[in-house]
């Protein structure tokens, strides 16, 4: 009953007509930036921090957090129409998303988009509401074993990401790993593979790997395709409309991910990025029928859209209950809490219950702003792909130069986007896939850290990856996916043998 | 007769992999890491090769498909990559407002975009919304180069 | 097109109307620093050798906008993000831009990321303009740890260096590991056998409450929420003085405690080499005349920043003694290059 009254307070904390206007230019601002490929809520934040000064804390961060949350939804929509991702949290949602809009359902795609990662929003804020301080004990619970084993459960998953050769896919995931050792080692202060530019030192971002690989590639296949005129062609692209099979078919992923990504948002070392891609590979694995997916099966959307929204809320857990950021844009709210007044921490729910209570509820009030944002706009941006190709080519290329300058500020790494837009359309042409390239990239980095981490802790003992309860879970969880597929293929010949001999006999 | 696309992608990488094995065992130690920075980058390497080897050997000699790019659509792409090359080249002399125009113009208008005045409606629409949203109220700045403003 | 266009349009509506809800800071009219000679001619140049949001780029933002709004400068001073490199790409951009209208926000890691063989840049090679404000570090270990002061620490170390686990957020050689390896070092523990765990994205902290290390050397601001939670103990602040304040006059320094060693993780403005005389001598004023300004001591305090005022000449020879004792501290653990 508490939490009733509680969030009876955070309600006349945000419906004040002041805190209405910021929820709604912090939603309204953090979907148009999301939807600018390559550039984050990052940005946008540390910029306000020092206007926010002198502002009601609560005010400011429900504004700040709008600005977080409404990235991530309006991330979605350059994934789907250009196959750029907006910011990395959606870049899973390509995967699915744009072939849909390939295939003249981009208003589909984007309303599919829309209503999971409303969803997703949704049920993550009903659940910081209610577990809250509970899960602030989870969001600690993991350290370098458990993260290692987290990150190798999602590795093992890549050979279910090949479409045709399980080596090629290994090849390509390789290279993510190899990519991922660049740059300066964190447990030594080594340097790999820099050869002696600075600009190396912190290791290549992962959004020029995504923009090349993914936008640049796919440009170049505009290119070569530029004679039919329009992607949208003669189809109504802007058309809403979903049966109900279709939203039958999403509710099961929906439900699913909204948890799976509210946990993995908790987790200060995952995150929207990771847990996009965890539900994408897991709905793909469950999934009866996993060649559709990376073809326009809209569960393959649905997933990775519910999940790194349901994060977004989920990484608001160790930030308002701990004090301790999850991610990056988290990290730069604590630094917005500092410049308010607010002393971030593990007293803040009772010291600052307003902030607390009132940012929970304005969630609810912004995801409802969004889904009503979005939803009409649809069949306005969809437009986009009645622009001639010709020209919709040169202004998405702009576009990813711009994603990618206004976050490192150098030309250098401008050239490398251009250098991965080219290793990637090469990489289509010789029918290696990306996907497993970019998730071994993120999973890849952070896996070989926490293996170190925690063998520096345990002296070089292998045995304290057997002392946590979850981390041999997870280890359990990734062998079994990795042989339960030959296991599976095997049971199911074995079976048909004996069906034959039945039959025979 | 040839090889296949396979065999020289096989090829190339195990060159590759080789080439990163050398980087990884110049690589200088660090006294005093229980797993050192060279340790995952070598296994990596000789994964690679292994791989490599595997590709090689699952695919054999017949092509089994034709590659369909024509000769001029793969100048094409040359030329946008090329463009793309002076486009960053001149991003921070000359300044964002005036290579985004050009690149636009040219761009679009080599890829067979032929309605001028559109054209260049956008172009400097684009550009300049873009370069004034950007520096004066994201406040994240793009190169001004030799324009005043 | 329209639509391509409308959809601009509404982004810049959209930022409008956040910059106007945030009360803008655009500002003009009369000079108030009186530098003497000379004053700048354009627009300054303010480098963060960061991405934004990090603590050169909180730095940089908050003494900008309060050059700006209480118009200690009369010229725009627009905040330039330049990360890469642990701060290497910033640096080297300003060597090359040189002249008398770009600044850059800099801290310990100009002493340390050279000396790590990471940037052929130090701090000789700019111009020391002024300190700005001093920030301690503090090393914490979860409530329930067996250790209750430096000295029960120090003894553990001192016993078997591999049985404490240190996690920090910056690099091996940086300053998280560096502030430690100092202060054990000067209470007489073997700095070769220290294990340091590197969290650089951020989860030293939770390592520590999740009690998957033993002690996490940090920043002063981050532990003391911790510490009045009752979540973590503060065994030590490297501060010279006991510090003042609700909660941080509780934290013993490390000379309370019998070991005479200190470590400030400064923070200052340098400019390029080649910056004149004159130039230099009007930015430190204006740095001494913006720290006088109410705006500023509210957001200093806000950030639990404290003024730690150098002039060009103290700072110069504050970086070169700083650097000495970093070098052979990290020859001695084998991180110097």
């Amino acid at each position: 009953m508490d939490t009733i009254s509680n969030m009876l307070y955070g309600f006349q904390v945000v419906l004040t007509f002041q805190n209405i206007l910021f929820v709604f230019i912090g939603v309204l601002a953090g979907t148009l930036i999301g939807m600018l490929p390559g550039l984050g809520p990052i940005s946008a934040i540390a910029i306000m921090i020092p206007l926010s000064y002198g502002m009601d804390p609560a005010s400011a961060l429900i504004l700040m957090a709008g600005v977080y949350y409404g990235a991530v939804f309006g991330g979605s929509t350059s994934s789907i129409l250009l196959n750029a991702p907006g910011i990395s949290g959606t870049v899973a949602t390509s995967f699915d998303g744009y072939p849909l809009a390939k295939q003249g359902m981009a208003g589909k795609a984007l309303a599919i988009a829309a209503i999971s990662s409303f969803a997703g929003g949704t049920v993550s804020v009903v659940a910081l509401m209610l577990v809250a301080p509970l899960m602030a004990s989870f969001a600690v619970s993991f350290g370098p074993t458990e993260y290692f084993a987290l990150m190798l459960l999602g590795l093992t998953a890549i050979a279910s990401l090949s479409e045709g050769s399980t080596v090629k896919a290994l090849i390509s995931a390789t290279i993510g790993l190899i990519i991922a050792t660049i740059g300066v080692d964190q447990q030594t202060g080594t340097q790999r593979f820099t050869f002696g530019s600075p600009n190396l030192l912190e290791g290549i971002d992962f959004l020029i790997i995504a923009l090349g690989l993914f936008a640049l590639a796919e440009v170049c296949s505009l290119i070569l395709s530029r004679k039919s005129k329009m992607m949208g062609g003669n189809t109504n692209v802007g058309s809403l409309k979903i049966t109900k099979k279709e939203a039958k078919d999403i509710s099961g992923p929906i439900a699913r991910h909204s948890v799976l990504g509210f946990i993995l948002g908790v987790l200060p070392g995952a995150g929207a990025t990771i847990a996009s891609f965890m539900s994408y590979i897991t709905e793909k694995k469950i999934s009866k029928d996993p060649s559709s997916f990376g073809k326009g099966n809209i569960k393959g959307l649905a997933a990775p859209e519910t999940s790194n929204n349901a994060a977004t809320s989920g990484a608001f857990v160790p930030l308002l209950t701990l004090g301790i950021p999850g991610s990056g844009t988290t990290a730069v709210l604590l630094g917005a809490l500092l410049v308010v007044g607010v002393q971030p921490g593990p007293l803040m729910l009772t010291d600052h219950p307003d902030v607390f209570w009132g940012v929970i509820a304005s969630m609810y009030l912004g995801n409802i702003f969004l889904l009503v944002l979005n939803l009409p706009l649809i069949p306005f941006i969809a437009r986009i792909l009645y622009i001639p190709k010709a020209l919709l080519i040169s202004l998405v290329i702009i576009f990813c130069m711009i994603g990618v300058y206004g976050v490192s500020f150098s030309t250098f790494d401008l050239y490398l986007l251009l250098a991965f837009g080219i290793i990637g359309f090469i990489m289509r042409l010789i029918n290696f896939p990306a996907a497993p390239l970019i998730l071994a990239f993120i999973l890849g980095g952070m896996m070989e850290q926490s293996f170190r981490q925690a063998l520096t802790i345990s002296n070089g003992s292998y045995m304290t990856f057997f002392d946590s309860t979850v981390t041999v879970v997870l280890l359990v969880l990734s062998v079994l996916s990795l042989t339960l597929p030959f296991i599976k293929s095997k049971l199911s010949k074995k079976k048909e043998e004996e069906e034959k001999e039945h039959l025979a006999s | 007769m040839l090889a296949s696309v396979e065999r020289k992608v096989a090829l190339f990488l195990f060159v590759f992999s080789f080439a990163y094995l050398v980087f990884t065992f110049n690589l200088p130690p660090f006294p005093y890491a229980i797993v050192d920075a060279d340790a995952l980058p070598k296994g990596l390497g000789f994964l690679l090769a292994a791989l490599s080897i595997l590709l090689f050997i699952q695919n054999p000699v017949h092509d089994r498909k034709k590659s369909n790019m024509k000769k001029d659509e793969v100048l094409m792409l040359l030329a946008v990559a090329g463009l793309i090359f002076v486009y960053i080249l001149l991003f921070e002399l000359l300044g964002f407002v005036v290579v985004t125009i050009l690149f636009l113009l040219v761009t679009s208008r080599l890829l067979g975009y032929t309605k001028w005045k559109s054209l260049i409606a956008v172009a400097v629409g684009f550009t300049l919304v873009l370069y004034f949203s950007f520096n004066y109220l994201l406040q994240i700045y793009l190169p001004q180069g030799i324009l005043p403003f | 097109m329209k639509k391509r266009k409308s959809m601009f349009m509404s982004l810049l509506l959209g930022s409008a109307l956040v910059m106007s809800a945030c009360g803008s800071s655009e500002s003009s009219s009369s000079s108030s620093a009186d530098g003497g000679e000379w004053s700048p001619t354009k627009p300054i140049e303010m480098i963060a050798p960061a991405g934004a949001g990090g603590g050169w780029d909180t730095t940089a933002r908050t003494i900008s906008k309060v050059m700006e709004k209480e118009n200690v400068i009369d010229k725009r001073m627009a905040v330039a993000n330049k990360p890469g490199g642990g701060g290497a790409v910033g640096w080297s951009y300003v060597d090359k831009k040189g002249g008398d209208h770009t600044l850059f926000v800099t801290s310990p890691p100009i002493l340390f990321v050279p000396l790590n063989g990471q940037s052929d840049l130090g701090h000789n090679d700019f111009t020391p303009i002024a300190g700005v404000i001093a920030d301690y570090s503090a090393f914490t270990v979860p409530a329930n740890s067996p250790y209750d002061s430096m000295n029960d620490l120090v003894e553990a170390l001192k016993e078997d260096p591999t049985s404490v686990s240190v996690v920090g957020d910056s690099s091996p050689g940086s300053m998280d590991h560096m502030a430690f390896v100092k202060a054990v070092k000067a209470a007489g523990v073997d700095i070769k056998q220290l294990k340091y765990v590197s969290a650089q994205d951020g989860s030293g902290m939770s390592m520590l409450l999740g009690n998957k290390v033993d002690v996490y050397s940090t920043g002063l601001a981050e532990a003391t929420e911790q510490a009045r939670a009752g979540k973590v103990k503060v065994l030590a602040v490297t501060s010279p003085e006991p510090l003042e304040g609700e909660t941080v006059s509780e934290f013993p320094t490390l000379k309370e405690q019998g070991i005479d060693d200190e470590f400030i993780v400064w923070r200052g403005i340098m400019g390029p080499k080649d910056m004149s005389a004159e130039a230099r001598a009007f930015y430190e004023q204006a740095v001494k005349d913006m720290m006088e300004t109410d705006e500023w001591k509210a957001q200093r305090d806000n950030f639990g920043w404290n003024d730690n005022f150098m002039s060009g000449e103290e700072f110069q020879a504050f970086l070169d003694q700083e650097k000495e004792t970093m070098e052979s501290l990290l020859k001695e653990v084998g991180l110097a290059k």
